[in-house]
């Protein structure tokens, strides 16, 4: 039997950095392969190599047994590959049916023919058991059933090879069970799927073989059933992982940080938080689980001043911030490391002390009328590299040619510069190495058993184990679980994340 | 004055404004900003005069489209293929405009600003309209580019909602990287996208030296340019949309001239209202409309 | 550190190339007219340089681009696009006209002051009204202060020849009829010329040339907007706004506070724009006032690369090419509208050319950069 997709020897170099090195795989027609390795592993050049986006510097590609040349998506998908990317290309203001059909129209004369398609589609989704509405905005769907239009993008382009680049990452638990429904389905089908994740039971669960990289080389492959999950995070580690991380009793103090039925609104005037309350206290960190986009990023917006608040309060050692300004609000001694650290965090085409000084630029500390005081924004901006490890090659150099752990870096520096009393951490470790991420987590739990509040929010629901002292679990705008770790099992987190039923299963 | 006329003259001024806010729609929608309208339009009216002076109307205008898909092709490359700044590259084609047009003029006319006078098409009469006494003079003298734009309004709505050309023009407007990866060739459609535009801004200049005043003068587009801009954004980037803000703003351009010949107010304040008008459409309406996605944004590649 | 050299050589060298290519494209636009476009270039230098006079001429046509080559790029750094500087320096021009004539018995030592002040609170005040509107209302505002420039053409157009109108003009013989313009401004209120000063150091400057102090002015204005920029807080925040609002608002900056003052700041630099003219040549204000510096400062802020050095070469190397065609004019009949070809052309050919050559320093220094790290850098998600 002919191998869907055999790749031999695929070097991919990037200036400074071998993505790909020297690759083989060979993935058998109608399995499901797991590719696996942490972030940076190489597994994402490896399938744009596949999609047609990169160019491999070396090596060939068989498919079905024929020699490849991918130059492009539209050749990947004619040699029957498609691509469901992690970060969904849709259109929002398009319909379902036009984004499955864009580029591949079924034309009646110079218009298209969208009975036609809209057959052709339906049949799609009867034959794999797809539910979902074509003539539905996709600004209007769920995130589950905006993946469900990606797969059937590619199927209906008639791909044979599916690819999905860590197609969990988004979802819920049980959006998860779905999905791997759907993808079994696929492969009773005769459909080969490639799957990429770093998220080992998942890929225990669905793959039929396994096969894992490591700084762009293949260090190994695995069959689920014969190998642990511990033997595969070594493999992919390299080195064996602290999932535990060690965590100091604290006798948390005062409360710091308190949110009372907070209302806020987005622009649009829907409701965004519908009356949240919590309260985060010295030497605790309370973490924000939920599947991305519940409110999380508005919570942590109202907190730093960002978004208006629409009703109910928030206190910073039992002040009520409300109309204050974010500059206020930091000088309350109030830190925020944003999700999104290009676009809230840093200014990227700046320099590294420029950012590091930034939000305390009036401060009497880099500040004398008029002028700026040059040398001691220099000077901090050297000792805080030299604290926090920060690989630059000068103080004077963009942010934006630093590496995404050394760029984070900057941030924390410039946040716990001031010795906050409340810090709030938005997906702090959001594409960061394992090095990046055990840095970032240290530092956290540091702060903690200095005593301060910290407030986490995060997608990662192991990271948000692990590290908070309380978690509650927000869903369409409202926390509608808390508890300890470790109270409750993974399976009722996720009934949780999907908006389970209420109720408090803390103690408190 | 009669309704009729100022119905008529409302019409007429709205056509060049209609026209370019048509091509803007086109531009806009597969992303890329275009305030090289202006200068389109100017080119228009000169290589318009120009062309019906020595060949006649027809060839002018369709020197006059030539000339209009020539400056798109400079703002394409600028903009779509070395990712410039739209507005840049726009304004530095109304200048190019400005200054090859009174060079041209000089060289060819010895006039820097105007070229003498210049044959247009010929007008059709609705058989008939002699008898109606109060429609005559929206019945009579039509230029049959008057007939052709508000042809094509619903011709614009079909391609751009109908068509396989249409959905990968949006698509290609509102998200060029996934567009891309679906084979959709983005490049293509930004500059089709932007060479319409050209087309129909050359012809509205056109339209306005041969059609509407006669001759090519110096300065006669009046930001006419931008003010279809404004119109486009008005009808949120639609064709119908762009019809209903191009009347709105026709009408206030002949109202301005029908207050001059009997008013108190000094004739220099009634030139300002279309400007005003356009600065009060933007300021009540901009924020409730929704431009493209990717409006504006130069398309790279690899930059995720 | 090669590198480095090499990067500061090619940001250098990016306007030269700019220059070259905009030369090159408007020599066909020479040949399509029959002429020998060396022979025009050279006649511009040779004209241009023939004697001291000439380049004091140069810097007099360059005077009026510096002030707007600065506002327009205290604008773009903000990421804004000030293109109403056109209409803020006629209605700079016009108040300080105004005050100019209007106010009688000053001392010159208070009444020049208040004139200069008197145009920078013009322009200010008509750069209000569009960055209120992109503030307030999301009113792009290169549409709003276009519409502005033609409001100001006829509001000015309006003071000039209705309510304002010089009517005491003398008829030569009673011949002929007046000019439309407003009255003549005091004594007082004008800038005096550099010649005198000039002659002291031995340059002898006949009394044609025009040559006046707002010159060193704008070359004092630009210094003075380089320290703003780069080392004041305002300067900080309006750099850290103008490349990424989002971040400078969320570590505590107001952007929208950013965006007023530098826009209105832009607006005061772009008053100061026509008084060269007005408070050094004309001593009156005409319908027939020099338009088009506002647009000419984008070629200049542009060729500058927003630097107030590179600002001050570009203005000068602008008042050469002025300078140029008219001597080309003169000589060999060619259009002086070549110019303005040719400015349009260079700001096409400056901005590809930066790109371009910024992407390729940004290969370079991502490359250095990983050099530096190899090793730790394996791991970087590309």
């Amino acid at each position: 039997m002919i191998n869907a997709v055999e790749v031999k020897n695929i070097t991919k170099r990037f200036p400074g950095v071998t993505a790909n090195d020297r690759i083989n795989l060979e993935i058998k027609r109608g399995e499901i392969h797991a590719i696996v390795g942490e972030n940076g592993a190489g597994k994402s050049t490896l399938m744009k190599i596949l999609s047609g986006l990169y160019q491999p510097d070396e090596g060939e590609i068989y498919i079905f047994g024929k020699k490849a040349v991918i130059s492009s998506p539209v050749k990947a998908i004619e040699m029957k590959i498609g691509m469901v990317h992690q970060h969904f290309m849709l259109i929002p203001r398009f319909t379902v049916l036009e984004n499955i059909i864009l580029g591949s129209e079924i034309r009646a004369g110079i218009s298209i023919d969208n009975k036609k398609a809209k057959k052709i589609v339906e049949d799609l989704c009867s034959m794999y058991n797809f539910s979902i509405n074509l003539d539905s905005r996709v600004e209007n769907i769920s995130i589950g059933q905006a993946q469900r239009v990606e797969i059937l993008k590619v199927l209906f382009r008639g791909a044979d090879i599916l690819v999905l680049d860590e197609p969990t990452a988004v979802l819920a638990p049980q959006e998860v069970k779905e999905l791997f429904l759907n993808l079994r389905r696929l492969k009773q089908e005769g459909k080969t799927i490639v799957f990429i994740s770093h998220k080992l039971d998942e890929v225990l669960d669905i793959a039929d073989r396994i096969t894992v990289l490591r700084r762009g080389r293949v260090v190994g492959s695995a069959v689920p059933g014969e190998i642990t999950k511990e033997q595969l995070a070594r493999m992919m580690v390299g080195k064996p992982v602290l999932i535990d991380l060690k965590k100091r009793e604290t006798d948390p103090g005062e409360v710091l940080l308190s949110v009372k039925n907070l209302r806020v609104k987005d622009p649009g005037g829907k409701s965004v938080l519908n009356g949240i309350s919590f309260e985060v206290k010295g030497g605790e960190i309370f973490g924000i689980a939920g599947i991305e986009g519940n409110g999380q990023k508005e919570l942590a917006e109202a907190i730093i001043g960002l978004v208006n608040i629409d009703s109910g309060s928030i206190k910073i050692r039992n002040i009520d911030i409300k109309g204050l300004s974010v500059n206020q609000i930091r000088k309350m001694k109030v830190a925020y490391i944003p999700e999104d650290r290009h676009k809230n965090g840093l200014v990227l085409p700046m320099k590294v002390w420029e950012n590091e000084i930034m939000g305390f630029q009036r401060d009497d500390k880099f500040y004398k009328k008029p002028l700026l005081k040059l040398k001691s924004a220099q000077d901090f901006t050297r000792s805080k590299i030299r604290e926090y490890s920060i690989s630059v090659s000068s103080i004077n150099q963009a942010v934006e040619d630093l590496s995404g752990g050394n760029q984070q870096k900057v941030i924390l520096a410039r946040e716990l510069s001031e010795n906050p009393d409340v810090i709030i951490a938005s997906q702090p470790t959001r594409g960061l190495d394992i090095g990046a991420t055990e840095f970032v987590h240290e530092q956290l739990l540091k702060k903690r058993d200095e005593g301060k509040a910290i407030l986490l929010i995060s997608a990662d629901l192991e990271e948000v184990l692990a590290l908070s002292d309380r978690v509650g679990v927000m869903y369409n705008g409202s926390i509608i679980a808390e508890f300890k770790p470790g109270e409750i099992t993974l399976e009722d987190v996720g009934i949780y994340m999907l908006g389970g039923p209420e109720k408090k299963v803390s103690g408190e | 004055m009669h309704l009729a006329e100022l119905l008529a003259s409302s019409f007429r001024m709205a056509i060049p404004i209609l026209l370019t806010a048509l091509g803007a729609v086109y531009s806009e929608r597969s992303g890329v900003v275009n305030i090289g309208l202006e200068g389109m339009m100017i080119v228009g009216s000169f290589w318009g005069a120009l062309g019906s002076y020595f060949y006649g109307p027809y060839v002018g205008f369709l020197v006059a489209m030539l000339a209009g898909i020539v400056l798109a092709i400079i703002h394409a490359i600028a903009s779509v293929t070395f990712k410039v700044d739209q507005i840049v590259s726009g304004v530095a084609l109304n200048i190019l405009a400005y200054g090859s047009s009174r060079f041209m003029s000089q060289a060819i006319f010895k006039m820097a600003t105007t070229t003498p006078h210049v044959a247009g098409l010929v007008k059709i009469n609705i058989p008939g309209a002699d008898s109606v006494p109060y429609l005559k003079p929206l019945l009579t003298g039509i230029s049959p580019i008057i007939i052709i734009t508000i042809l094509l309004v619903p011709i614009s709505e079909f391609i751009i909602n109908r068509t396989v050309f249409g959905l990968r023009l949006r698509a290609v407007g509102e998200n060029p990287l996934a567009a891309d990866t679906l084979g959709v060739n983005v490049f293509r459609m930004k500059y089709a996208g932007v060479l319409i535009s050209g087309m129909l801004a050359g012809l509205a200049g056109a339209y306005l030296a041969m059609e509407h005043t006669g001759m090519y003068v110096e300065g006669m587009t009046q930001g006419k340019g931008y003010i279809a801009l404004a119109a486009m954004i008005f009808g949120n980037w639609t064709p119908s949309g762009a019809l209903m803000a191009s009347l709105l703003f026709g009408f206030a351009e002949s109202l301005s001239f029908r207050v001059v010949e009997n008013s108190f107010i000094p004739y220099q304040f009634i030139k300002m209202i279309p400007y005003m008008l356009t600065l009060i459409v933007l300021a009540g309406f901009v924020r409730k409309s929704t431009p493209p996605a990717a409006d504006g944004v130069p398309y790279e590649r690899n930059a995720g | 550190m090669n590198n480095r050299f090499k990067i500061i050589l090619l940001r250098l060298l990016s306007p030269i190339f700019a220059i070259f290519l905009a030369a090159l494209i408007s020599s066909l636009v020479i040949v399509f007219i029959h002429q020998n476009p060396l022979k025009v270039f050279v006649t511009m230098f040779s004209f241009s340089f023939r004697r001291i006079d000439s380049i004091a001429i140069i810097l007099y046509n360059a005077t009026p681009l510096i002030f707007s080559g600065l506002a327009v790029s205290v604008g773009f750094r903000m990421n804004l696009f000030n293109i109403g500087v056109e209409g803020q320096y006629l209605m700079g021009a016009f108040l300080a006209a105004l005050v100019g004539f209007s106010i009688k018995g000053l001392p010159a030592f208070i009444h020049l002051p208040l004139t200069i002040l008197s145009a920078i609170v013009a322009g200010a005040l008509w750069s209000f009204l569009p960055i209120y509107l992109k503030v307030k209302k999301g009113v792009h505002e290169v549409i709003s202060t276009i519409m502005l420039n033609y409001i100001s053409f006829s509001v000015i157009h309006y003071f000039i020849a209705d309510l304002l109108m010089d009517k005491s003009q003398k008829m030569l013989n009673g011949l002929g009829s007046p000019l439309v313009r407003m009255p003549k401004l005091m004594p007082t209120a004008l800038m005096p010329r550099m010649r005198e000063f000039l002659n002291m150091f031995g340059f002898n400057i006949p009394k044609h040339v025009y040559l006046n102090w707002f010159f060193p002015l704008g070359i004092l204005l630009a210094i003075g907007i380089y320290y703003m920029l780069m080392r004041t807080p305002f300067g900080f925040e309006l750099r850290a706004v103008g490349h990424n609002p989002d971040a400078a608002r969320t570590s505590g900056i107001k952007p929208e506070k950013v965006y007023f003052m530098g826009f209105i700041l832009s607006g005061a630099i772009a008053g100061l724009v026509g008084l060269s003219d007005l408070l050094g040549y004309f001593g009156y204000m005409d319908l027939d006032f020099p338009r088009n510096y506002g647009f000419n400062g984008i070629a200049v802020a542009l060729m500058g690369q927003n630097s107030p050095i590179g600002i001050i070469l570009s203005a000068i190397l602008f008042g050469f090419l002025n300078r140029g065609a008219e001597g080309v004019q003169t000589f060999l009949n060619v259009p002086m509208d070549t110019v303005i070809i040719l400015q349009a052309l260079m700001i096409i050919s400056i901005v590809i050319i930066t790109k371009v050559m910024n992407d390729y320093i940004k290969r370079m220094e991502k490359r250095e950069v990983s050099k530096n790290a190899s090793g730790r850098t394996a791991g970087v998600q590309l």
